[in-house]
């Protein structure tokens, strides 16, 4: 009996269990599990206003950030001022030697299309967000600008390295995807240059942020401003990389008069015009010694506040602000985490990259007014010998200063003054203004146009360029009666540097380029622009021996056995560019 | 039912099999991977080894067998008991030779014969290097059985003992009855060559020895190579006595010093001794056939190597020591030229530091050099001061290179030579005139070395104060000063 009723309880409460696990099992497919977590943000939560925009765009720069190291190793490693020391990897051997293997890490394109497909996500949002009218249309231009921007900059890094790439504007489902050549098919280089340059010149907001901004304020004691893209200067770029070198000119010379509606002198003459040395004070940015003691090597301006060297370690502060227009600080508060240290420092890092003896050798070449036999940007600033070693200092001066392990303070250095005259100078000369470029590069527009008058003459006629935009240059100093040009402090790059001239006014098209080059090299070293401007020229002159030979120099320098196969390889252009794969 | 339970049988008999297949230790099986050489550690492996028992034994005598146990990773190498018959009872006596003697086969970490590099450099427990030639050279022995391995390392097998070695300062000890080169090296433990010397003995004699480094207690040691060294390599060439004195014998008119007490310490042979042997030592080991034709001691002296005088070659733990009948350097190697470059300068007066420039400057060859110049002193006599040590007693050629490139005229200056300075009434005034010579013109672009004049010392000593002079005016462009280099070239007599 007992057993019976036992069994049947047993039975009846199993199926009870049945029936209630099943039913269970059904509802539970509904959403009352798909809790929204608390700590996260989805969908639709992202851009709900102005502020979340901001957010979108402070976030792609965080990604963005992540490039700074291939950045400057693709750049200069690839090239011919940069190369390996006894303790870098077989990897960046390899693209020392243009002998890349597939597993290479530094050629992946995966973190580029990483950013790419960040920009698209906004871009995408933020129109969403304007049709929803969450902010003003001048508040979505503005940010639709900057990300756009920085995608177009990506992308130009993309071909000026792998050459054909696929060109994605929308958001896509995987990144692995954009390897699939069926689903995304590659377009060359030119045409990625065109749609660019299209692309870029539709964007209706080309200036930086408002001042009213946002986005422009004070965030750990670094101020945002220079954070953000400069619109024109890319647009310069990617004009200058396409021909386009009068389109080119004009966007740059938007930037070179930035501060000229400033009310503030000193802004007004000294922002981005590449002023020259403050003689008595030497609170510049120029090669300079101490007054009267111009004979004496010991007192050169060396130096994190003054001088040339101060350039790169500098707080963020006026003086600063005349040089650089773009520059993302790492700070060991926040991450990323800045790489450069571990890169070039001997004795805190590992020290897998130096200067090339072609470098070494390009700058001992020149002479100073002083009659020293070099150029101080070279062995006293950009480099240092550490025992018997050189060592690339730009990147470490900062860090170094602060004489701890753990503040690991640094910048990415995207684009300053110097690279601005350069990249203007190359579009000038190729639109038949050798004279401006050849001012710009070496003296300055107010020697080069002062006609043999000083400042106490009547100097009404000269001292000026008397050309339409963009070459319009007025450079008159003088009392009586009395001018101030915009450009009268103008001293030219190598002026800056304290060096002799190079080229004469007068010089061809090619001379002044291949100088210009050759300034960008000794001024910019490490900056992260020597492949590129290889390839522009080598493109540009359909001359592969232009980029070939100065690899070729490098690696003969140091010994390299492989040198002359390397020339031979990159007498091919289509083995300038890195295989497509991650 | 019966079918049923049947099935269930056997249903439970493969599960049961399954069961105890799999019922091995996970643990087990991640310790055993079947070689049975990592269950021993080194001490067993070469006890258990039957051509290497007597090492073994060795072991256990010394305590290694302990330290062979450990969880460290070693390198052994062992003579087979053949071998070991060459080892003398002087050293299977003694317990510390002994001691040194296994010590000398034992290193830390593990060196397989397979390696990327030709020659390896191996610290061995007795802090002896022993070089690892390709893979089967140790030092002289060759290994007969390569790469065994145990838990805690690996042991290659040698057909010959390493019997710890003397390292040169050791040889040249032991040999210091018998030669006077040795007897005189050891003497400078006690006698000071240079005064600063004395300061190193002091602080190693309170540190004990090893103290930063045992070259501080002797004055060889000190300023030629620490010979002591285990760590680097030397050439040393010990001369038997006759060649020797005939050496230094050459070198006594150049080095004439008075001494303090003749009876004592004769100082001129003292120094004449040091000058000789200074340049017999080398850095890097250089076997007999590496030996080149002339060798450059620390002191730049071009040394002739004539290779018919060698009577001996001793290999040392850290390098070889020639015995040779003599060493004979001909004086014009021996003596050295001694050159003060401008922008080494000392003291200086009659003018502040801005005035004075140190240049980086090409020559008309585009050579690089760097010199001093002073322009504008603001007041006549600008003065710049240099020393240098070791001028030999003997006459000395002088010259300048002074160069005159950023003034369009020509300016003089003069070289004052004083040996000492010394205070009178707490003034330091300049003692011991040596040499003044007049004011010359320093021509426009001129980059040839220019003849100043030459002194002629009495005895072998330091000069305290070379003196470049500017001219005695106030005119600026007048008293500038200007030096790249000077040059004193000493002559034989």
């Amino acid at each position: 009996m007992i057993t019976t009723i036992k069994t049947k309880t047993t039975k009846s409460i199993v199926s009870i269990l049945s029936v209630m696990t099943l039913l269970f099992s059904l509802g539970s497919c509904q959403d009352y599990l798909d809790v929204q977590p608390e700590d996260k943000l989805v969908g639709d939560q992202l851009y709900r206003d102005i502020y979340d925009a901001d957010a979108a765009v402070i976030g792609v720069y965080g990604k963005f950030m992540a490039l700074a190291e291939k950045h400057v190793i693709l750049n200069e490693m690839r090239a011919d001022l940069m190369t390996t020391t006894r303790n870098s990897t077989p990897y960046l051997k390899e693209l020392s030697q243009h002998n890349v293997s597939a597993e290479n890490p530094y050629i992946s394109p995966k973190e580029f299309y990483e950013v790419i497909q960040n920009c698209n996500d906004i871009l995408k949002n933020f129109d969403i967000m304007l049709a929803d009218k969450k902010f003003t249309q001048s508040q979505y231009e503005q940010r639709y600008a900057d990300v756009g921007c920085i995608r177009s900059w990506v992308y130009l890094q993309l071909g000026i390295h792998f050459g054909s790439v696929p060109y994605i504007t929308e958001p896509i489902e995987t990144l692995e995807d954009v390897q699939n050549i069926s689903k995304y098919p590659r377009i060359s280089f030119d045409q990625l240059i065109d749609k660019l340059v299209v692309f870029t010149e539709s964007l209706t907001y080309k200036k930086l942020y408002d001042s009213q901004s946002s986005l422009v304020i004070t965030v750990d004691t670094y101020n945002t401003a220079k954070f953000f893209i400069n619109k024109e200067c890319l647009l310069g770029d990617l004009n200058l990389w396409k021909g386009n070198y009068l389109a080119a000119a004009s966007y740059y010379k938007n930037v070179l008069e930035t501060s000229s509606n400033s009310a503030n002198i000193n802004e007004l003459f000294d922002v981005y015009r590449l002023k020259g040395a403050d003689v008595t004070t030497n609170n510049d940015l120029a090669v300079g010694y101490v007054r009267f003691s111009e004979q004496d090597a010991r007192s050169l301006i060396n130096n994190n506040t003054q001088g040339w060297r101060s350039i790169f370690p500098r707080e963020r502060d006026a003086t600063w602000n005349i040089e650089w227009i773009w520059s993302l600080p790492f700070d060991s508060d926040f991450a990323p985490a800045n790489p450069f240290i571990n890169i070039f420092s001997k004795n805190s890092g590992s020290y897998l990259a130096m200067p090339s003896q072609r470098a070494i050798d390009l700058w001992n070449s020149q002479r100073q007014q002083n009659d020293f036999p070099y150029d101080a940007r070279g062995s006293k600033f950009t480099y240092n010998m550490v025992g018997d070693d050189p060592v690339i200092m730009k990147y470490l001066y900062k860090f170094e200063a602060a004489n701890d392990q753990f503040k690991r303070e640094g910048d990415w250095f995207l684009y300053r003054a110097a690279k601005l005259h350069l990249r203007y100078a190359e579009a000038a000369n190729r639109d038949n203004q050798q004279k401006i470029a050849y001012a710009l590069l070496n003296v300055g527009i107010y020697e080069a146009y002062r006609d043999g008058l000083t400042t106490s003459d009547d100097v009404t006629n000269v001292m000026q360029t008397k050309e339409p935009f963009p070459y319009d240059f007025d450079a008159r100093n003088g009392e009586a009666p009395r001018f101030r040009g915009n450009w009268h402090r103008n001293v030219g790059i190598r002026g800056r540097a304290r060096l002799t001239t190079v080229g004469a006014i007068g010089d061809d098209m090619i001379t002044t380029e291949n100088n210009i080059i050759n300034e960008a090299a000794l001024e910019l070293a490490y900056e992260g622009n020597r492949w590129e401007d290889l390839v522009r020229i080598a493109r540009r002159r359909n001359d592969p021996s232009f980029l070939a030979d100065k690899i070729y120099e490098k690696l003969n320098k140091e010994g390299n056995a492989e040198a002359a196969n390397v020339r031979t390889k990159l007498m091919n252009p289509s083995n300038w560019y890195l295989p497509f794969k991650w | 039912m019966i079918l049923l339970k049947y099935n269930y049988k056997r249903f439970f008999a493969s599960v049961l099999t399954l069961a105890i297949i799999s019922c091995s230790n996970p643990w087990d099986d991640r310790e055993d991977n079947g070689d049975s050489n990592l269950d021993s550690n080194l001490t067993e492996a070469i006890t258990n080894t039957t051509e290497t028992t007597q090492f073994a034994e060795l072991l256990v005598e010394t305590g290694y067998d302990k330290v062979l146990a450990a969880s460290k990773t070693y390198t052994v190498f062992v003579p087979t008991n053949a071998a070991m018959a060459a080892v003398s009872d002087a050293i299977l006596d003694d317990p510390e030779a002994l001691k040194q003697f296994v010590a000398n086969h034992i290193a830390l970490t593990a060196y397989s014969s397979e390696r990327n590099e030709e020659e390896t450099q191996i610290k061995m427990y007795s802090n002896k290097y022993l070089t690892f030639q390709g893979n089967t050279m140790i030092d002289d022995a060759t290994i007969v059985t390569a790469d065994q391995y145990a838990a805690n390392g690996v042991f290659h097998i040698i057909d010959t003992p390493l019997i710890p070695k003397l390292n040169i300062w050791e040889y040249v000890n032991s040999v210091s009855e018998s030669n006077q080169t040795a007897a005189y090296l050891l003497s400078l433990k006690a006698f000071n060559i240079y005064q600063s010397d004395s300061i190193g003995k002091v602080v190693s004699e309170e540190n004990g020895a090893g103290y930063l480094a045992d070259s501080l207690t002797n004055s060889y040691l000190r300023n030629v190579y620490n010979l002591n060294n285990e760590k680097n390599s030397y050439t040393f060439f010990l001369m038997e006595d006759d060649g020797y004195n005939a050496e230094v014998d050459k070198m006594k008119p150049y080095l004439i010093k008075t001494s303090i007490d003749p009876i004592v310490r004769d100082s001129t042979a003292t120094y004449a001794q040091y000058f000789t042997l200074r340049d017999m030592a080398f850095h890097g080991k250089y076997e007999l056939d590496e030996l080149p034709a002339t060798l450059v001691s620390r002191f730049g002296v071009e040394v002739p190597v004539d290779k018919t005088q060698i009577v001996e070659e001793i290999h040392l733990s850290n390098g070889i020591v020639y015995v040779m009948r003599k060493v004979d350097v001909p004086l014009e190697k021996r003596l050295l030229t001694t050159k003060i470059e401008g922008e080494n300068n000392g003291p200086y007066f009659n003018f502040i530091r801005s005035r004075m420039f140190y240049r980086d400057r090409t020559d008309l060859s585009g050579l690089f050099f760097q010199d001093i110049f002073v322009q504008n002193p603001g007041s006549p006599l600008p003065w710049i001061t240099y020393n240098a040590k070791d001028f030999y007693s003997t006459t000395y050629k002088v010259y300048w290179r002074a160069i005159n490139d950023i003034q369009t005229n020509v300016f003089q200056q003069r070289l004052l030579i004083y040996g000492k300075s010394e205070v009178v009434n707490d003034a330091t005034v300049f003692s011991q005139t040596i040499a003044l010579f007049p004011y010359m013109n320093v021509e426009l672009d001129n980059y040839e070395e220019v003849f100043i004049g030459e002194f002629t010392l009495g005895e072998a000593q330091d000069i305290d104060f070379i003196s470049l002079v500017g001219a005695n005016t106030g005119t600026n462009g007048n008293n500038s000063l200007t030096l790249d280099y000077l040059k004193f070239i000493p002559v034989i007599k």
